[in-house]
């Protein structure tokens, strides 16, 4: 009976059944073991990487001080402004887009194009609409009435601000948005596509100590690229604070003196250097006209731009170490030397001024005057320019004295730091053209001439200087010959208060008698008290030398020099702490030989006051 | 005792033997499936940091749904499971009516119009459907054991079978339409269906696939494509597949941890409680955990086809067929889509899956082995 009802059974196809069980188990077995243990660690990696983010913090930039402290260059809080897509309603862009661009003052369409394209791309994360940083009112009004700005957020952000910006921004320059290509180099050393760099100026320069150490954060985040909670957290190391070899009292007389010349229209560009002769310390820096560097800090618009570019005067070139110049009669100083040191020449060596000027092969050559017999230290405290002719060339006034000889002077004036770059701690420093008779068969294919050499002697035709170049020569003078790098870093503190190492400024000796340098340092010293530069009523020992020029065929474009150093006391050792130069330009007006200098009686204001309130 | 007894010809034993009789290896899997299956809830929404609200709410609700589950396959397991064959026509029309109602007033999810609401609670009729579905193939292939070998009979179920495939396509639900259609191919094989009748039936199927492809919808032929290809479009149709490879390799050999894993909490993985939750519990278990439910499971499908080989009648035989069918079909898919062995369509993972209408729709099939199980011929004298 039980047997008949159990027919129903098909024993072979429960076995069948029984395999296929058997064979989906195996195959989803098997592919687990696959998925699980023979590539758990590169999945493990892939669900790290899912949930993961590493966030930069970015560290606040260091401030910059002068040599006593004072602050010239620190940070205050702006506010960036961001959209949010997701929680903007569609229906509100175009409204918000509209209030935001009146904001901001920026293109309605195109803050609804940025916030279009961040909706497609990551609608969870914020854009930034706000391309500069945002003051506190404008940040204000945005967060109080918050039912007007659906998805709008608003984050503080560092701006940069330079408190005596146009005084310092020749100096200081500035910083702005890294570029495209700059990014492709330093991403690797941690910069961000929305990094600000240093452009131009120490905060170029220094930007290694001034950029600080970014920090991190490691969030974890949903699929919906929601941050969840932060994992780890690096701070940020604020940025080294550097402190400069300016001092902020002479920066601001120097350039208070200037800006008089230029507001009682004596002259129309300016710049003025001071230096510590002893180290190479750069003291003061000014160059007029200059720019406010805080337009670029807060994001220069195209029209401030196009104004700074169109102006013919340069302002954003800063003019100490910029722009090259006549040296003038301030060259002198080299071609006395340089027959000095060759022997050509000696303190004793008189040429009798008997005109005021004289030809040779169909060219005249003129001095100011007719100064009658001069030695070495009254051709130089007169100025004569036929004093000089004869020491570079030989002349008829003189026929027992030989001319140096062009090569010789290129020789020492290029000792004396001529016709190459200083090495002072700035960006876009131009070395000058100190020229001999091969440079000009290389550059003119034309050879040297007689002329070429008188020129040169008083610091006209090819010769051209930077004033600091001009300076940091005169300084080597004043120092008894070592020919510093001239530098504007003192030191660098970090955040801690520690001294972070800089590097170390070279000098060079000059291959000069200490004879012959004394007696540059006093003939400079009788242009100042008998001189061509006399200054009534000098309270301290100011050395100098004057130096006039004009440029260009057309004779138009009116130079003046005065570059100056200032003894311990009135003798003629080595001690000076002060070396400065001024130079005045005016572009509409023409050479003037009787002329009052105007750096002259400036040089004299300035270093009585600083010195006065120093001593 | 007359409303439990049938008119014709079955007999019932008394109520202590047939107690006697109930199958303990498949009660106590199921009970121990049902456990896994809370963990699991617990494990994969405990920690859910992309909602807000009791983190214990869907651990709560798993529960209460499991004690009904139980409670109704306690109450199937005490019913003759006879009467279910002889009211099979009934059954039948209510099966039909049931997902005609889904269609007509069913609320939609994700495009999906797969549920009902009954007094706050959304109940999938599907699941049941798909019971209900078996009873009926049972009994038909069980009364047509004579002409099993005709065509006739092929056809004749085909037909049966269609309008609840049809339905359940509409919602659309193309997966459980799937385990319809397999259900038919498991009670047809042990009915004794001739071989070369089925293999055709799958050929013409194959034959027909184009025709298929364009009745598909957009969105079930984006992932039959992700499914070939998931990194074509890794953040549309290919996320969910390389989402779910990512949270079951990271499992490794014995996983994270219990509401350790990342990938459901942090809402990488789409639907992690009920289709992804294979891949929330390879990530937190890792391949341990995975082999230990892969155990529990090969026991229940042993056990129902056990229930199965041992049953009184060709009618309980297939219903024990069906049953097994519908599970290792549904498992198969599920995890098989999980670790990317098939494309992505949506049907719990038996057990483990939080979802009540799935629970109780298989403790009611349970329940229903039970009562074979029970009313067995005892072994031996």
């Amino acid at each position: 009976m039980r047997q008949d009802s159990r027919g129903f059974i098909p024993v072979r196809r429960f076995i069948a059944f029984g395999i296929a069980i058997f064979l989906v188990f195996s195959t989803l077995t098997v592919r687990l073991y696959d998925l699980e243990i023979l590539r758990g660690d590169y999945y493990h990696v892939l669900s790290e990487q899912n949930r993961i983010v590493r966030l930069p913090v970015p560290a606040e930039r260091g401030g910059i001080v002068d040599r006593t402290g004072y602050v010239l260059a620190r940070n205050i809080p702006g506010f960036a402004i961001s959209v949010i897509p997701v929680d903007l309603p569609r229906t509100r862009e175009e409204e918000l887009s509209q209030r935001l661009g009146s904001l901001l003052t920026l293109p309605s369409d195109s803050v609804d194009e940025t916030i279009r394209a961040q909706r497609i791309r990551n609608p969870y994360e914020p854009v930034r609409i706000s391309k500069t940083p945002v003051p506190r009112e404008i940040a204000l009004a945005v967060t109080e009435r918050a039912e007007l700005f659906p998805g709008v957020r608003v984050d503080p952000e560092s701006i940069r601000f330079y408190v005596d910006g146009t005084l310092y921004a020749p100096v200081m320059g500035y910083t702005g948005p890294i570029t495209e290509q700059e990014f492709e180099k330093l991403k690797q050393s941690g910069y961000l596509g929305n990094d600000d760099i240093g452009r131009t100026g120490i905060e170029s320069i220094y930007e290694q100590y001034l950029r600080g150490t970014y920090g991190w954060r490691e969030i974890e985040r949903d699929a919906a690229l929601r941050e969840i909670k932060t994992l780890a957290l690096q701070r940020a190391t604020v940025g080294d604070t550097v402190s400069l070899t300016i001092d902020d009292r002479l920066q601001k007389l120097l350039d208070a003196e200037l800006r008089k010349g230029v507001d009682d229209d004596k002259f129309t560009q300016a710049v003025g250097v001071a230096m510590n002769p002893q180290n190479g310390e750069i003291l003061a820096m000014v160059s007029i006209p200059g720019y406010d560097n805080n337009m670029f800090a807060r994001g220069i618009t195209t029209a401030e731009l196009a104004a700074l570019n169109g102006d013919d005067r340069h302002p954003l070139v800063n003019k100490a170490i910029g722009d090259r110049y006549p040296a003038g009669s301030t060259f002198k100083m080299v071609t006395g030397l340089s027959a000095l040191s060759e022997g050509t020449a000696t303190r004793e060596t008189v040429v009798n001024v008997s005109a005021s000027s004289f030809s040779v092969s169909g060219t005249t050559f003129y001095d100011w005057r007719q100064h009658g017999s001069l030695d070495f230290v009254h051709g130089f405290a007169h100025s004569s320019d036929i004093y000089f002719y004869t020491l570079a060339g030989g002349t008829q006034f003189a026929p027992n004295v030989h001319g140096v000889g062009p090569d010789a002077i290129a020789k020492y004036a290029r000792m004396l730091g001529f016709g190459s770059p200083t090495g002072i701690d700035l960006p876009n420093e131009d070395g000058g053209i100190m020229p001999d008779p091969q440079w000009k068969l290389a550059t003119f294919d034309e050879p040297w001439t007689i002329g070429n050499t008188y020129q040169e002697a008083i610091g006209q035709g090819f010769v051209a200087v930077t004033p600091l170049q001009l300076l940091n020569a005169y300084a080597a003078v004043a120092n008894g010959g070592t020919l510093w790098q001239p530098h504007l870093l003192k030191q660098v503190t970090d955040a801690a208060g520690k001294n972070v190492p800089i590097p170390e400024w070279t000098s060079q000796k000059l291959a000069m008698t200490q004879d012959n340098l004394r007696l540059i340092r006093e003939s400079a010293r009788r242009v100042v008290t008998i001189g061509h530069a006399y200054m009534p009523n000098l309270k301290i020992p100011i050395a100098g030398k004057t130096g006039k020029d004009s440029a260009g065929r057309n004779k138009l474009g009116f130079h003046n020099w005065f570059v100056s150093f200032v003894p311990q006391a009135d003798n003629t050792d080595p001690t000076a702490q002060i070396a400065m130069v001024i130079f005045t330009y005016d572009s509409s007006k023409s050479l003037c030989e009787l002329c009052l200098n105007p750096a002259v009686g400036m040089t004299q204001r300035i270093l009585e006051r600083y010195l006065g309130a120093n001593k | 005792m007359s409303l439990r007894r049938p008119a014709t010809p079955l007999h019932d034993r008394p109520a202590p033997r047939r107690w006697i009789q109930i199958d303990p290896i498949l009660l106590i899997v199921t009970l121990l499936l049902i456990g896994y299956g809370l963990v699991m809830t617990y494990s994969t929404t405990a920690e859910t940091r992309t909602f807000t609200g009791d983190p214990m709410q869907f651990v709560v609700r798993g529960a209460i749904w499991a004690a009904v589950g139980l409670a109704a396959m306690a109450a199937v397991a005490l019913f003759d499971y006879a009467w279910l064959g002889a009211f099979a026509p009934l059954l039948y029309v209510f099966t039909l009516g049931l997902l005609s109602v889904v269609l007509a007033i069913g609320t939609s999810s994700l495009g999906a119009q797969r549920s009902v609401n009954l007094g706050g609670l959304s109940f999938q009729f599907s699941e049941v459907a798909k019971v209900l579905m078996i009873i009926v193939l049972a009994k038909f292939f069980a009364d047509r054991r004579a002409s099993i070998g005709s065509p006739l009979t092929m056809l004749l179920g085909l037909v049966l079978l269609a309008p609840a495939v049809f339905l359940v396509y509409r919602q659309p639900d193309l997966g459980t339409s799937l385990v319809f259609i397999a259900i038919f191919f498991g009670i047809a094989f042990l009915a004794g269906a001739r071989i070369w009748q089925l293999v055709a039936l799958v050929a013409i199927a194959a034959a027909s696939f184009p025709i298929v492809w364009s009745l598909l919808k957009d969105y079930q032929r984006a992932r039959l494509s992700a499914f070939l290809n998931p990194y074509a479009d890794p953040q549309g149709a290919g996320w969910n597949i390389i989402q779910s490879l990512i949270a079951v390799g990271s499992g490794g050999a014995t996983g994270k941890g219990l509401t350790a894993g990342t990938q459901s909490p942090l809402g990488y993985l789409p639907i992690a409680e009920s289709d992804f939750v294979f891949s929330g519990l390879a990530e937190d278990l890792g391949f341990a955990g995975a082999v230990i439910l892969f155990a529990l499971y090969i026991v229940l499908l042993v056990a129902a086809l056990r229930v199965a080989f041992r049953a009184k009648d060709p009618f309980g035989m297939l219903i024990g067929a069906g049953v097994a069918t519908m599970l290792l079909c549904q498992i198969m898919v599920n995890v098989g889509m999980a670790i990317s062995l098939m494309p992505v369509t949506g049907i719990p993972l038996p057990f483990i899956s939080h979802g009540g209408s799935s629970l109780v729709s298989i403790c009611f099939a349970l329940g229903v082995l039970q009562s074979i199980s029970m009313r067995r011929e005892p072994e031996g004298p």
